[in-house]
């Protein structure tokens, strides 16, 4: 079942589907990435945000289109949708930039990594730990979309122009009287 | 975010407090390669006083994990816990990493290598 798991680009997803989300609009400014996620998740229940994974994720999703999008360029914004429940969190990030071109050797990257990790080799694995392109820079870890795969159970999808990504994470609905997980 | 050291015979402890995000993983970087630059062998970086890590700081333990890894120098990992464990579940990089339950333990797996 994870192995099928991979980025895909179709605009006309349901995922795209912005209406009844809030939006806002955000200037490309680095320094300020985890205020305005903080301003986007505020609108969360808190039963759904994990202590600050929701957080996490959603200020991931929004440090790639300022930074790899925008190229943090002050003249150029972000729009972001969102809408939350205590089932669930989506999330639409569209920037000004070209467009998410190595989308397929991501794929191709992230299929190979996962091999590695069913087989547990992890000697084999460390060469597929950062996703490096000729557009990385040093700061570039490489990581964040192996785990936003992961966590945006929903789905994560591009549009045409892959300068937009829509993510939807499903949470289980929580039994009264009940601590299932007491240990995230 | 704040680093402090401290040692236990040649094994150096690294306490973090505070984010490892976007705008201080760095920092942490650059304490480690200090302490590289100085040949020591031994290393525990202790997340207990991090309660909120991203993609950058994962990097930076990525990072540090190949650099000492490349050298022969030894590092255990510990107190990963909450949802800095969670982030690095996602990322499935729990085997990968070196890690231990706490201080004491990493203190007690690296003993075993000197």
């Amino acid at each position: 079942m994870t192995e099928a798991k991979e980025i895909i680009v179709d605009e006309n997803n349901k995922l795209f589907d912005k209406k009844g989300m809030f939006h806002k609009n955000f200037v490309s400014d680095f320094r300020q990435i985890r205020y305005f996620t903080l301003l986007v998740v505020q609108k969360a229940p808190p039963e759904i945000k994990e202590i600050n994974l929701l957080e996490q994720q959603i200020s991931e999703i929004i440090k790639n289109a300022v930074k790899h999008g925008n190229h943090n360029d002050p003249k150029k914004h972000i729009d972001v949708w969102y809408s939350f429940s205590d089932t669930h969190a989506r999330l639409i990030v569209q920037d000004e930039g070209q467009g998410f071109k190595y989308l397929e050797e991501w794929n191709a990257f992230n299929r190979k990594r996962n091999e590695c990790f069913q087989k547990q080799n992890f000697e084999e694995m460390a060469e597929y730990v950062s996703f490096i392109t000729n557009k990385s820079d040093e700061n570039d870890s490489g990581n964040a979309l192996f785990a936003a795969l992961e966590y945006w159970n929903g789905g994560l999808v591009f549009n045409n122009k892959r300068n937009a990504v829509a993510v939807a994470k499903y949470f289980p609905k929580k039994r009264h009287g009940l601590e299932i997980n007491n240990n995230i | 975010m704040e680093i402090k050291l401290r040692r236990y015979s040649s094994i150096y402890i690294v306490d973090i407090t505070g984010d490892m995000d976007m705008y201080n993983a760095g920092n942490v970087k650059n304490v480690i390669n200090t302490m590289i630059a100085k040949n020591i062998q031994y290393y525990i970086i202790n997340l207990e006083n991090v309660e909120y890590m991203d993609s950058s700081g994962i990097g930076a333990l990525i990072y540090i994990h190949s650099e000492l890894k490349k050298k022969d120098m030894m590092l255990r990992i510990v107190n990963v816990t909450g949802s800095v464990k969670k982030v690095i579940e996602l990322t499935k990089l729990m085997g990968y990493f070196k890690i231990a339950q706490s201080v004491k333990d990493g203190i007690e797996q690296l003993k075993e290598l000197i």
